[in-house]
């Protein structure tokens, strides 16, 4: 970074009488600023996940620890027919939400990055709106907008002519529904990071490209998205994480049925917990979701390139 | 065909507006047919057509759902919010400060866990079993400070994130020029700093305030005490009660939105400068 001229000019003489690099006291006093920060994330973060890997190494009754089941609890959970199915269901509601909402994310960045001033602020303010709200709320409007007698979609399908539709009496519709539930609350956050992206490129480069006679397509694929990788990749990673461990949209929205065609993983670990009081399982199969997530992470720590 | 999209032609301009209709019809009927359907009697609720604006309004839903203890989990829930923005914004500010500008030695190890928290933070529900389980074990679960501090923790990983960027764009030498004054470094910390990193705070309470409003999943397990639920987890209880009386759900949901329309519409900028701070820097 450039110094700012008039401070370093005034310090010059005395630049080594404070300087922070100089007293290493000073320097080792930095890791007391984050101990009060480590407290809580030991307690609420790594604690939790050490105490889980001996939870499930055992097996539960209700909270009473039993015998030591060694790796059969994973053996178990990665065996059971409803728990892979669900892993299934997982991975195909991520993939399906997770690409339709950074693809329309992107199409609406690229769109509005063209635009200026209030327009585009309105548009990512309004884009926002689903995530914002709470996915309790978010689940309960769109059960009711779908409604299958009363609800306003089948008013308006009627209208032109279809027949009423219960959504979510089938397997697959249940599925989908929940599918585009999921993007239509991530698109805004996708469409805000992109666009971040978008607006922090240079430019003289875009506009030296198109003087070199660049049409649109090839400053898109060659010029924009290449710099906006970062974002793109960044948006990707953190929307699978969000949309893997989504327990709250499936929930309120589905609870896992018809016949567990939306049973996501989740679920079925909150199902185990909760109203089977299989702890010693549940843990077992929360650190295999844990596991699937660190994969992602670790991606995602490659990406960002943080650092200090 | 080179031309087409940077002068824009009468065609694309129509698919413009149309998508951008779209676009918002899609984003925002949910909430505007919540809203309608939360002032209409039950049996305007199920006719069909449905009623526009032609109905008389009625707050009938509203007064049974506010009589139904709706009120206490909203004081619940803002309680839980102001003390976990509290906590994380010093907690953060101090940890931030200690990356931003000191070296020890495991500073990079440490900053690790941070990152790793990070995506864990967004979707939090990969560590619902094992807080549990910890929380069971500390004897922790039920309390009043059971939810701020959960929240705290499961935001502090982007918070000390963005409060690095807001130290970070300090500049050093205002500390070292207070420093040859002779200040103290308690009153760098305390007074000198914390009027400069006002974006930043404000960026880390909205991100806070939004999360924890929201959050359904963790309270569900953690408080179960009637006195201590979250307004999620009561208009969750709500389905319970009322199945498929939309009106009652409706007014809790129009009810729970209310701080965040308002908060999103007075700090929108902000909350979007946070939430990009990380995507920019990365």
């Amino acid at each position: 970074m450039e110094k700012v001229a008039f401070p370093s000019f005034a310090l010059e003489g005395k630049e080594s009488v404070g300087m922070v690099d100089n007293n290493n006291n000073m320097q080792k006093s930095g890791f007391w600023y984050t101990v009060p920060a480590f407290i809580l994330l030991l307690f609420f973060l790594v604690f939790p996940v050490f105490n889980s890997v001996i939870c499930g190494m055992f097996q539960y009754k209700y909270m009473n620890k039993g015998e030591f089941m060694g790796l059969k609890n994973y053996i178990w959970c990665l065996t059971d027919s409803t728990i892979l199915n669900s892993f299934k269901v997982t991975f195909l509601v991520t993939l399906f939400a997770t690409i339709s909402s950074v693809v329309i994310g992107l199409l609406l960045a690229l769109w509005i990055d063209k635009k200026h001033g209030l327009f585009s602020y309105m548009i990512e303010m309004v884009g926002l709106i689903p995530w914002v709200i709470s996915m309790v709320v978010a689940g309960i409007l769109w059960k009711w907008i779908l409604n299958g007698d009363i609800g306003l979609v089948n008013y308006l399908c009627a209208l032109f002519g279809t027949k009423t539709v219960y959504v979510f009496n089938e397997p697959k519709s249940s599925l989908a529904t929940m599918i585009f539930v999921m993007s239509w609350r991530t698109v805004g956050y996708a469409m805000v990071m992109l666009l971040a992206g978008l607006k922090g490129l240079d430019g003289n480069l875009i506009e030296a490209s198109e003087i070199d006679g660049a049409n649109s397509w090839q400053v898109l694929f060659k010029i924009k998205l290449p710099l906006i990788m970062t974002n793109f990749l960044l948006s990707l990673i953190v929307l699978t994480v969000s949309n893997f461990t989504n327990n709250t949209i499936p929930r309120v929205l589905t609870n896992g049925g018809p016949a567990n065609a939306t049973n996501v993983v989740t679920l079925q670990q909150y199902v185990m917990s909760f109203e089977f009081y299989e702890f010693g399982r549940s843990s077992a199969l929360s650190l295999l979701v844990m596991l699937a997530t660190m994969v992602i992470i670790y991606f995602y720590m490659k990406v960002t390139k943080y650092e200090l | 065909m080179s031309h087409t999209l940077s002068k824009p032609s009468l065609g694309s301009r129509v698919f413009e507006t149309v998508f951008l209709i779209a676009f918002g019809i899609l984003n925002l009927i949910p909430i505007f047919w919540g809203i309608l359907t939360s002032f209409k009697t039950a049996s305007d609720i199920s006719q069909i057509p449905p009623k526009l604006f032609n109905f008389a309004p009625t707050f009938v839903h509203y007064k049974q759902v506010l009589d139904s203890g709706f009120l206490r989990c909203v004081v619940n829930s803002m309680m839980y919010c102001v003390l976990s923005i509290m906590l994380t914004i010093v907690v953060a500010y101090l940890a931030g400060y200690g990356f931003a500008r000191r070296n020890f030695s495991c500073k990079k190890f440490l900053f690790s866990v941070v990152i790793i928290g990070i995506p864990l933070s967004g979707g939090s529900s990969t560590l619902l079993i094992p807080n549990y389980m910890a929380m069971i074990k500390m004897h922790m679960i039920n309390h009043w400070y059971t939810m701020p501090l959960m929240y705290a923790a499961y935001h502090l990983p982007t918070s000390i994130w963005m409060m690095i960027a807001g130290v970070k764009g300090i500049p050093v030498e205002l500390e070292e020029a207070a420093r040859i004054d002779g200040v103290k470094q308690r009153y760098i910390i305390t007074k000198l700093l914390p009027p400069l990193m006002l974006p930043s705070y404000a960026a880390s309470a909205l991100l806070v305030f939004i999360g924890a409003w929201n959050d359904y999943i963790t309270s569900s397990v953690m408080v179960s005490r009637s006195d201590l639920k979250t307004v999620q987890q009561i208009i969750y209880d709500f389905m319970g009660f009322y199945g498929r009386e939309y009106g009652p759900l409706t007014a809790s949901a129009t009810l729970a939105i209310i701080p965040i329309i308002l908060v999103f519409t007075f700090f929108g900028k902000q909350l979007i400068s946070g939430l990009t701070a990380g995507a920019v820097k990365g």
